[in-house]
């Protein structure tokens, strides 16, 4: 890869500029579909982006008593561990701009990096909410992460191979819905999960501990961590629609899956209350990991 | 029970004390219990509880006036239709009250409320901190008594905060 | 973290502005890991001191000021205070005007009931129904808009009567409205019985028996959540209530799935209870004279508002104005209860335990607190104090340069 090329990827396309827009997009479909079928009129298409634009622009206030190299460095880390995932993935239905054997695993590390800096962020500071925050969030990681990955990893087992551009040509072929409806379950779910979405936005139950973890942030460290949250959902959903909807042939396929997919879970979201943290651990390892217990098992046996 | 039992029982309870109490049927569904002394508050209060009597409706404080300079202190126990009144009469200056609180809990807050806006001591209470008035509120200076002046609190006032306006 | 003492006790405040409370209060939970262990309550960041200020003003003038003790159930204080004035001054409103006050109570009671689902399903996390019973909610604010011409504070209450008649009209229209809502009522019954997440969180949670309701003295719908029968319009009927009896509505569980069971099924009482009414309107005058001083005497009023009962206690002595006022809200009562039965839940429960008693701060605290902010002298030529009649000549003023 040439400089030149490699520079185009980081910064304007799949890295940078589309999946910025493309975040922000995304993110306005989860909000107005929720607006909808809650009887809303939601946002307009370019409110994400002016409530990016206007966070960049605000005062970024660094509460006493916190690691200020941290608190500012955090969301930058959340933010580049979402952008360089995305050069592993075939966005937009395109083939990934880098790939190696094994990038599937790095790419599920890069996701959990905004997580893992969220719940960094919470605990250097020293407001109370934060704290609680921060535990939840740490808390709910360690609950969803173990059964998404299981549930990706079943579809590498099938494709027999732990590179994310190998798995994908492999589900061109193969419509793994059809055969792991279990696994498929599991990691659209955990996507939720992952992204923090209702019903498992304990960690930022507002109505309990305002924001979560990110109660103290302000500014610039908020706009990034939100828009980490975005490419998140952009990435997970392409992860998942390749994976398991039966591959990104080209950019009409990778939108009509994609936006089903964020359908489904902006249903979910409107139709589920929030649990409780104790609940959702509850739920992920006694009905998560057997579902995805079950898929393998089912995959082994068949 | 109907109204009238409730009263019967509530008679013969206060009639224990009735030696220090007079009680007197004010109206057809209200009974009102004179307490004279104030070690019987809290034996009729219990009489009353252990008759299912015990529902707190509210305590409420009036000032009869510097000339008069006694407070009274009525004590409404409301089951269903009934009324059940305990008045008690009380100095102006170093007034003290036993605290319900250990047989009615949701007393507290009345009697906290009591307590700062007519300076009455309640003595017993688990947590005798203001409830409604600001933390700054003046010392000695009780809202709902007669003689309050709204100016004490102007002079009480802290200097100018730097704040600006809204009004325009 | 400072010391060992302080850090064995890790304190979450909520309040006095929290996104779960949507009036100031102010709570400190103690909590070990998501466990709540002591719980602390401080009021009175809405105190206006309505008492006090109740006695400098006339009989008439206090019944604009009492409906603004609380913006949700504004008509049940005015009710009571007329009610009050009514039955010291020994005089009784035409029955037309009591079945009047007992619709607008009842239609008050809905709108209330809807809100308070709204707020609790939002504490919940469960926003959807959050966004469609407030939806609802506003097809009761529009028929109390038509009747009284305010979705608020609608001042239907003069002391001897009601202000305003309810016409054949407007009768078609309330009961188009209660049809409407009686169809979207089942809907909710039937989502909060049976909708498995949302009953993950209200389901065993902040129980409570009987016999603590009793001694905790729980009022309204959250006692009779446990089963306590307290509710005057059964228990001591007043008003129209005397001719249009209602039915008491019990569960035996105690917690919060039992409390929203029982305010939706009273919503169920009302509308029954308002078409009843409204077929069966006595005729007659709207309101008698009341003269201008007050006989001398006490006189308590209780009214079962929407959140339990209220408590009017006044004094007159015999002039144009009161000697005291003492009001009482359902909410102090229960408030007791919030603080007891969170010890012991989860962190994540107790906004749901709180706004399962329906607060509401605005009518639990009632002095304000004046503070002379910036020295006196504005700009404009106006004092940051004003006096009365200074802030009544400011608004015509101001009305009149618009």
């Amino acid at each position: 890869m040439s400089t030149l090329s490699a520079l185009f990827a980081i910064s304007i396309f799949p890295g940078g500029l589309f999946l910025l827009s493309s975040g922000l997009l995304y993110e306005w479909g989860n909000r107005k579909l929720l607006a909808l079928l809650q009887n809303r009129v939601g946002p307009r298409w370019f409110q994400p982006l002016a409530d990016t634009i206007k966070l960049l622009a605000k005062e970024e206030v660094i509460p006493t008593g916190t690691n200020k190299f941290l608190f500012i460095g955090l969301p930058m880390v959340a933010l580049a561990g979402g952008l360089t995932a995305a050069l592993y993935v075939p966005l937009a239905g395109l083939a990934p701009s880098a790939s190696f054997d094994g990038d599937l695993i790095m790419v599920f590390y890069l996701l959990s990096l905004l997580t893992l800096c969220m719940g960094l962020a919470g605990t250097n500071t020293v407001s109370r909410f934060s704290l609680i925050g921060a535990t939840r969030t740490l808390t709910q990681v360690f609950s969803y992460e173990a059964p998404f990955l299981l549930a990706l990893l079943g579809v590498a087992a099938a494709a027999g191979s732990w590179q994310i551009s190998n798995i994908t040509a492999y589900s061109g072929q193969h419509w793994l819905i059809l055969t792991q409806p279990l696994g498929f379950l599991v990691a659209l779910i955990g996507l939720m999960g992952k992204l923090e979405m209702p019903p498992f936005d304990a960690p930022e139950a507002h109505t309990e501990i305002v924001a979560g973890a990110l109660t103290e942030y302000s500014g610039r460290g908020l706009a990034f961590f939100h828009l980490g949250k975005a490419i998140e959902l952009v990435i997970g959903l392409t992860l998942i629609a390749a994976f398991f909807l039966g591959g990104l042939s080209n950019p009409l396929w990778f939108l009509i899956k994609t936006l089903a997919l964020l359908f489904i879970m902006v249903v979910l979201q409107a139709l589920l209350a929030r649990l409780r943290i104790d609940q959702t651990v509850g739920l992920w390892w006694r009905y998560g990991v057997l579902l995805v217990l079950v898929q393998w098992l089912l995959m082994v046996l068949l | 029970m109907n109204t009238e039992e409730i009263l019967t029982i509530a008679e013969q309870v206060v009639s224990a004390w009735d030696w220090t109490s007079e009680s007197v049927r004010t109206r057809p569904n209200q009974l009102d219990v004179k307490v004279t002394s104030l070690a019987e508050l809290h034996p009729a209060v219990v009489g009353l509880r252990v008759k299912r009597l015990g529902f707190l409706s509210a305590i409420v404080g009036l000032d009869l006036g510097p000339e008069a300079n006694e407070m009274e202190v009525l004590y409404y126990f409301c089951p269903g239709d009934a009324a059940i009144v305990l008045r008690v009469r009380v100095p102006r200056q170093g007034a003290t009250l036993p605290s319900l609180s250990d047989v009615i809990p949701s007393a507290e807050v009345f009697e906290r409320e009591l307590s700062e806006m007519f300076g009455i001591q309640i003595t017993g209470l688990r947590n005798p901190q203001r409830l409604y008035l600001p933390d700054d509120w003046p010392d000695d200076t009780y809202p709902l008594r007669k003689d309050f002046d709204p100016s004490v609190l102007l002079a009480a006032a802290p200097a100018a905060e730097n704040t600006p306006s809204e009004r325009n | 973290m400072p010391d060992t003492a302080a850090s064995k006790r890790f304190t979450v405040p909520i309040g006095p502005q929290h996104p779960a409370l949507k009036e100031p209060g102010h709570f400190e939970f103690t909590v070990d890991g998501e466990i709540v262990t002591n719980a602390y309550v401080r009021l009175g960041y809405a105190h206006r001191g309505i008492e006090k200020a109740a006695e400098s003003r006339n009989w008439v003038q206090n019944l604009y000021l009492l409906e603004r003790v609380c913006g949700i159930c504004s008509h049940i204080h005015g009710f009571a205070y007329s009610l009050a004035v009514e039955r010291l001054a020994n005089i009784e409103a035409p029955p037309r005007a009591q079945a009047i006050r007992v619709i607008v109570a009842e239609l008050e009671r809905i709108h209330s009931h809807l809100l308070w689902m709204g707020v609790s399903a939002h504490e919940a996390g469960f926003d959807t129904l959050f966004m469609y019973s407030w939806r609802d909610r506003e097809t009761i604010m529009d028929v109390l808009e038509g009747l009284t011409g305010n979705r608020v504070n609608y001042s239907a209450n003069v002391l001897g009567g009601v202000k305003f008649d309810v016409t054949p009209t407007q009768a078609d229209i309330i009961r188009k409205g209660l049809t409407f809502l009686e169809e979207r009522t089942k809907h909710y019954l039937d989502v909060i019985m049976h909708d498995t997440m949302f009953l993950q969180r209200t389901r065993g949670i902040g129980v409570m028996t009987r016999s603590q309701a009793e001694v905790m003295g729980a009022l309204g719908p959250t006692a009779r959540a446990s089963n306590v029968q307290r509710d005057l319009r059964v228990e001591a009927p007043y008003a129209a209530y005397k001719d249009f009896p209602v039915q008491m509505v019990l569960d035996t569980r105690g917690d919060l799935e039992a409390r929203f069971e029982v305010r939706i099924n009273e919503l169920f009482e009302s509308y029954r209870l308002i078409n009843q009414i409204l077929d069966n309107l006595p005729e007659g005058e709207l309101n008698v004279r009341v003269p201008r001083r007050i006989p001398a005497g006490e006189m308590i009023v209780r009214l079962e508002a929407p959140r339990g009962e209220v408590f009017y206690f006044i004094k007159s002595n015999g002039t144009d104005k009161l000697e005291r006022l003492k009001v009482r809200t359902p909410t102090i009562c229960n408030m007791t209860s919030v603080v007891r039965l969170s010890v012991g839940h989860q962190l994540a429960d107790v906004p749901m335990i709180l706004a399962g008693i329906d607060p509401c701060f605005s009518c639990n605290d009632r002095t304000v607190q004046i503070r002379q902010a910036d020295g006196g002298a504005q700009p404009n030529g106006l004092s940051s104090l004003m006096s009365w009649e200074e802030l009544r000549q400011y608004a015509i003023r101001k009305y009149e340069a618009r």
